[in-house]
């Protein structure tokens, strides 16, 4: 950073010599000292209002119970946001027979069904995958499922 | 204050390998990305400073407790696109995930004035009180300074307001004030430049 630049306005320059002080300043302030030379001061009036703002602008924290329960709260977002990097959570689209699988592979329309996500846990996305893969390989066999077959049997095409 | 960190980088077209200046918190960034539970380091390092900046803005516990909470929030969903874009002239322990989530800081706070001005029944001034600041202070002449310059300060304009705030209580660099207010760096120099004749006019004033 240098002095005053020609072609820079009034302002501009006396902005800098601020800006320099201001360095000097707060720098002095972190080592817990007065503060340090610089090569070219701003006027008292604003030396003054500096250092007075420096000293008398309080720093806030939040409460002891805030902080806690932000940390536990964003701790619970971290929590979830870890579970996509397992196996399947990131979300997997099975290919779901409409009908029953037992019906074959003519079986009419597939509509994907999702699998995990953002609001499901890794170990449910295995298990619906496992229950999926079952499915597929076990035709149900409950009365209802025999009634529906009946009744499809018996209409057109 | 933390040490400056570099690293030697090799750029053929500026004559070899030269020194570029990292963001101090790039180990806490790195491993927080890795692993989102790590964030609590940077959120702990950072809160009094995100929370000082929305409660000068806001002037309500309440207030600058939402919108701190939504920065962080916003910062841990959003830290794997962070990006580290720390440069020489940065200045020593120029932090640019700082800068990054001061950025978000400002956008939440904008958003919290946006929703009271909606709501005249909350207004912003009302909400201000500097007791509660001050009551820490057990002199009473001590009391009035801080007082004062609370007040001054509060009647700033907005921009000039802001920038005294970040280099004032958050310590910021010129450079990092003007990459989270958008703004260029003598810009900054000459809002801070004036934000301070302006507290100057105020507390040599006799009638305040």
């Amino acid at each position: 950073m240098t002095g005053a630049t020609p072609g820079r306005d009034g302002h501009e320059v006396e902005a800098l010599v601020t800006d320099r002080y201001l360095e000097a300043l707060l720098a002095a302030h972190a080592r817990g000292a007065d503060r340090g030379p610089t090569p070219r001061d701003p006027d008292d009036a604003l030396r003054r209002t500096a250092d007075r703002l420096a000293r008398d602008l309080p720093r806030f924290h939040p409460s002891f119970v805030f902080e806690e329960a932000l940390a536990a709260r964003l701790g619970s977002v971290a929590s979830r946001m870890r579970m996509p990097a397992a196996a399947g959570a990131e979300g997997l689209i099975v290919p779901l027979p409409v009908g029953d699988p037992g019906d074959g592979p003519g079986g009419s329309g597939r509509r994907p069904l999702l699998i995990g996500g953002a609001l499901t846990s890794a170990a449910l996305s295995l298990a619906g995958a496992a229950y999926v893969a079952w499915r597929l390989n076990r035709p149900a066999a409950g009365p209802m499922v025999r009634a529906a077959r009946a009744v499809a049997r018996t209409r057109p095409v | 204050m933390a040490r400056p960190a570099f690293r030697n980088v090799d750029r053929p077209e500026e004559g070899g390998p030269r020194l570029v200046h990292l963001d101090r918190d790039r180990r806490l960034v790195e491993e927080a990305q890795a692993d989102p539970a790590r964030f609590e380091a940077l959120y702990r390092k950072y809160l009094a400073q995100v929370y000082s900046y929305a409660f000068y803005e806001l002037r309500d516990h309440h207030e600058a407790e939402d919108a701190t909470e939504r920065t962080f929030l916003a910062a841990l969903t959003n830290l794997v696109r962070f990006e580290e874009r720390a440069r020489p002239a940065d200045g020593e322990g120029a932090s640019t995930f700082r800068v990054w989530l001061f950025q978000i800081a400002r956008n939440a706070v904008a958003e919290r004035r946006r929703t009271l001005r909606r709501r005249p029944e909350a207004p912003l001034e009302a909400a201000g009180s500097v007791a509660g600041a001050v009551d820490i202070e057990r002199d009473a002449a001590r009391k009035d300074e801080v007082a004062a310059a609370w007040s001054a300060v509060g009647r700033l304009p907005d921009d000039r307001r802001r920038a005294l705030i970040l280099r004032f209580v958050d310590e910021m660099s010129t450079a990092e004030i003007a990459g989270v207010l958008g703004r260029s760096e003598g810009a900054v120099r000459v809002l801070i430049h004036r934000a301070l004749r302006s507290v100057q006019r105020d507390l040599d004033d006799p009638s305040r």
